[in-house]
């Protein structure tokens, strides 16, 4: 290839019954996007090289959020503090020649959720379309899986490493998914940077004994954490959560290219899924105050019918702090963590997370009364929105 | 992409990568003072920083050696009766906890928690324990704990289970038996620093811990890069220990790991999940002996205990002492991580080098015998054995490279890199970083990159472990 270009791979075969006839820019069928995912088990992928093949594209580059004072808005518009920041899109489906306008100042927060299958054979562009507002930086990105089991070097996203990927275009990671988990990613690129300015985001891997039926506890389950073999892990329904931050005074220095004050790095916006309450149970994605983008699309609101087992999907990305998170009214039975089913299970009414831990964790709301129950991090300084009180990382598990 | 990647003879890897190894001093156990009589003496210093910050310390030195930071590993057979006598040279009491040990403490004056050398080295205390478990232990002042420890007195204490022989690879164990058997072991003492508090307790002032706000991080008392740099090196006198994990394919690593200042770190391998398989000296068994495989279906990687915790991040809180086992193979990734067969090579003994030429190279074959899904030498995965890398690169102009990257994608061959990009990885390993993932733990001071940080290295095989 001759100069920068971005390259959508999502390779597929000109002879459909030859496996050598790769060509790498494939064809696929058109607005079949339905996940944010092109999927040849969903018949979006014509030739495919694998019954399997998954395809992603994600740009990266920078852009706005707000935070969740609107109370105490230290901005003056109600909309609460506007932060820079730099981020993750989702962009697959959109042809090449198109992707760098659709990712310029289209990070959102925290970055799209990749949920895989166990099975899955992953191809995730990434292409950098540059910081818009920081043109006087040329920061190249990565895709980190955090706790990807026997992980090459090339397709690990820790930059030192391996390679990373210049502005303009596009670097591809092959991914094939063996194990179920929930994991997270985020770009390795100058971490602490980077991590703090929002490249974070929520990916798990569900098991290939989804969709089988096994009864465990008098209830039957279609879907599961793990392959427990035993119905154990079954669940009704999952939500990852993932515990993040934002130092208000990093991404406003940032912004003011301002020397980056990385020693007092303190989050005064601490979050769940990119919002502090009560955003986090707001379901709407949330637009900017720098441009009406929709930059925060994640809630955290957690729903269930009573009877039903939630499974919650719980990970942090903070770059500073280890959180204990709690939830009242509702045990919470500990069944897995870094991505692995637990040799035994365990209850408590609290787990603790420092950066990069993951842990899943089965709510169990048969006999449980309908109406609001809490999640919130028992690090109580940490349930505010910078001078906002009452806010923070919290949502709500509303049991119908 | 225009990729031009070449094979070198086996000779040359060897003295490139020795050359690497005689640049940052990597070993395959840890470093330490051995025997059963210790004479500590804690004193003043200093270290230096990769900031360019020299921080006043208080440590502990091995008789009248250089003080350092952390104090001596001291490294002892189980079964021994270890004496560590103890000289102050400080301008306060001082003294030595050994949590998980039975001390007996003589000498000196007594103390809150034990008894103190006075200052001025007149007063020595002898503290004796009978080493009679195995394991990872730490060991710390119990005298002004709050600033003592932060300035430095705080140290590891292995001891070695009985018929633990180092010439013998066949008897390294963590803890007696062939779950916590060990190709490999690596310290990672964690600590952090407020350089405030030691400035003005090295001007003797009075320094309040109460605003602790630790600015920089280390491994073995270094903060990265010089994690990394050799052992023992000359720039870095009162700062011996190095943190330089490393493992061929299907070897067991050991980490000894220890919270050793007063916050806690998450702990994160990149690469690979670990086992925890010990706790403050303690097996994760139900019962004596019980065990389960280390990964499942794949005996290869032999046994951990059976309550052992698999994870990829570990949090480490103070005080507390973690054994886990790491280990690698590229399982499972779908594509040939040693690259395409190079059918003008020839290895039939498996050393992964040409039998003729001697050079390091991938023939057509993956022999596995036993059944386990590995070649019964390399360990390299068979079902993966052939299959082909299965993207495109971008054009080199498109890249950023990392100093730890041979160049190409493949373990065991490098390829063509931009000049003066790379240069760290002659052996053309994978190099997966460890490190504090509370992300703000990666500085020096302000300074990016940094702090609690180090790289493990996968050795191709047929590459020789200095």
């Amino acid at each position: 290839m001759a100069g920068a270009s971005v390259f959508f791979q999502c390779p597929t075969l000109s002879n459909p019954g030859d496996p050598g006839s790769v060509i790498y820019n494939g064809t696929f069928a058109d607005n079949v996007v339905v996940d944010g995912m092109i999927r040849a088990d969903q018949g979006e992928i014509l030739n495919p090289v694998s019954p399997r093949q998954v395809c992603v594209h994600l740009s990266s580059g920078d852009g706005f959020v707000n935070m969740a004072d609107k109370q105490l808005d230290p901005d003056g518009n109600g909309m609460g503090h506007e932060q820079y920041m730099f981020g993750f899109k989702n962009i697959t489906g959109i042809p090449d020649a198109e992707a760098m306008l659709a990712g310029m100042l289209a990070a959102e927060f925290p970055a799209p959720t990749l949920k895989f299958k166990e099975g899955d054979e992953v191809y995730l562009s990434l292409t950098n379309v540059g910081m818009m507002m920081r043109p006087d930086l040329f920061d190249p990105h990565t895709v980190h899986w955090h706790g990807f089991p026997n992980a090459s070097a090339i397709f690990d996203g820790e930059p030192m490493s391996s390679v990373s990927i210049n502005m303009g275009a596009t670097l591809t990671y092959y991914y094939k998914v063996i194990e179920p988990g929930t994991f997270m990613y985020h770009c390795h690129v100058e971490a602490t940077e980077h991590m703090q300015m929002g490249m974070l985001g929520n990916l798990y891997v569900t098991p290939a004994q989804d969709g089988t039926q096994k009864s465990f506890g008098g209830r039957t389950y279609s879907k599961f954490a793990y392959n427990d073999g035993d119905g154990s892990t079954g669940y009704h329904v999952d939500f990852p959560v993932q515990i993040l931050g934002f130092d208000s005074n990093f991404h406003d220095q940032h912004i003011a290219v301002q020397p980056l004050p990385f020693a007092e790095m303190y989050d005064d916006y601490p979050m769940l899924n990119g919002r502090g309450y009560p955003d986090t149970v707001n379901p709407a994605p949330l637009p900017n105050s720098f441009d009406g983008r929709l930059s925060q699309p994640i809630p955290a609101l957690i729903t269930a019918n009573q009877g039903e087992r939630i499974l919650l999907r719980l990970s942090s990305l903070s770059t500073v702090a280890f959180h204990s998170l709690t939830v009242q009214g509702i045990p919470m039975q500990v069944i897995g963590e870094g991505s692995r089913m637990r040799r035994s299970f365990y209850t408590t009414n609290t787990v603790t997370l420092g950066g990069g831990q993951s842990m899943e964790v089965l709510l169990d709301t048969q006999g449980v009364a309908p109406g609001t129950y809490f999640l919130y991090t028992t690090n109580l300084d940490h349930l505010v929105n910078r001078q906002e009180e009452y806010g923070g990382m919290m949502t709500e598990i509303v049991i119908q | 992409m225009d990729l031009y990647r070449y094979r070198i003879s086996g000779a040359l890897l060897l003295a490139a990568s020795l050359l690497f190894f005689a640049a940052t001093g990597a070993v395959a156990a840890i470093d330490g003072v051995t025997g059963t009589s210790f004479s500590f003496t804690a004193r003043e210093g200093v270290i230096a920083n990769p900031d360019g910050s020299v921080i006043p310390i208080w440590g502990y030195a091995n008789g009248d050696q250089a003080v350092q930071y952390p104090g001596p590993t001291l490294i002892v057979n189980q079964g021994a009766t270890v004496t560590v006598t103890l000289t102050n040279q400080l301008a306060e009491p001082v003294s030595i906890l050994f949590p998980g040990q039975k001390v007996t403490a003589t000498g000196g004056a007594s103390g809150l928690l034990t008894r103190e050398a006075l200052p001025g080295g007149a007063s020595q205390v002898t503290y004796t324990f009978t080493a009679s478990h195995p394991g990872t232990f730490t060991y710390y002042s119990g005298s002004h704990s709050d600033l003592q420890v932060e300035m430095g007195l705080v140290g590891a204490l292995i001891v070695r289970p009985a018929g633990y022989d180092p010439q013998n690879k066949a008897t390294w164990t963590a803890y007696g038996d062939a779950r916590s058997a060990y190709d490999t072991e690596t310290l990672f003492l964690m600590t952090e620093m407020d350089p405030e508090l030691h400035y003005r307790a090295g001007a003797g002032l009075p320094a309040d811990t109460t605003g602790f706000f630790p600015t920089i991080w280390f491994y073995n008392g270094r903060a990265a890069p010089d994690t990394m740099a050799p052992a023992g090196a000359g720039w870095l006198p009162n700062q011996p220990y190095n943190c330089l994990p490393q493992a061929h394919p299907g070897e067991r690593v050991l980490m000894r790991i220890i919270g050793g200042g007063r916050d806690s770190h998450p702990h994160h391998t990149h690469g690979n999940n670990f086992e925890l398989i010990a706790r403050d000296g303690r097996l994760l068994e139900s019962a004596p002996g019980a065990s389960a495989l280390l990964v499942a279906d794949a005996p290869v990687f032999g046994t951990v205990p059976d309550l052992a915790v698999s994870n990829f991040t570990q949090a480490v809180i103070p005080g507390a002492t973690y054994d886990t086992i790491f280990t690698w193979t590229g399982q499972g990734l779908g594509w040939d991580p040693y690259g395409a067969i190079d059918s003008a090579c020839t290895d039939a003994d498996h050393d992964g080098k040409d039998d003729v030429h001697g050079r390091m190279c991938h023939d057509a074959s993956c022999t596995d015998t036993n059944g386990d899904g590995f070649d019964d030498a390399s360990k390299e995965y068979c079902a993966d054995h052939g299959k082909p890398f299965p993207v495109r690169l971008p054009g080199q102009q498109d890249l950023t490279f990392g100093q730890f990257y041979s160049g190409g994608p493949f373990l065991g061959s490098a390829a063509s890199l931009p000049p003066g990009q790379g240069g760290f990885n002659p052996a053309a390993g994978y190099f997966f970083m460890w490190h504090s993932h509370n992300e703000k733990e990666l500085t020096n001071n302000d300074i990016f990159p940094g702090g609690m940080l180090t790289m493990f290295l996968v050795l191709p095989f047929g590459t020789d472990m200095p």
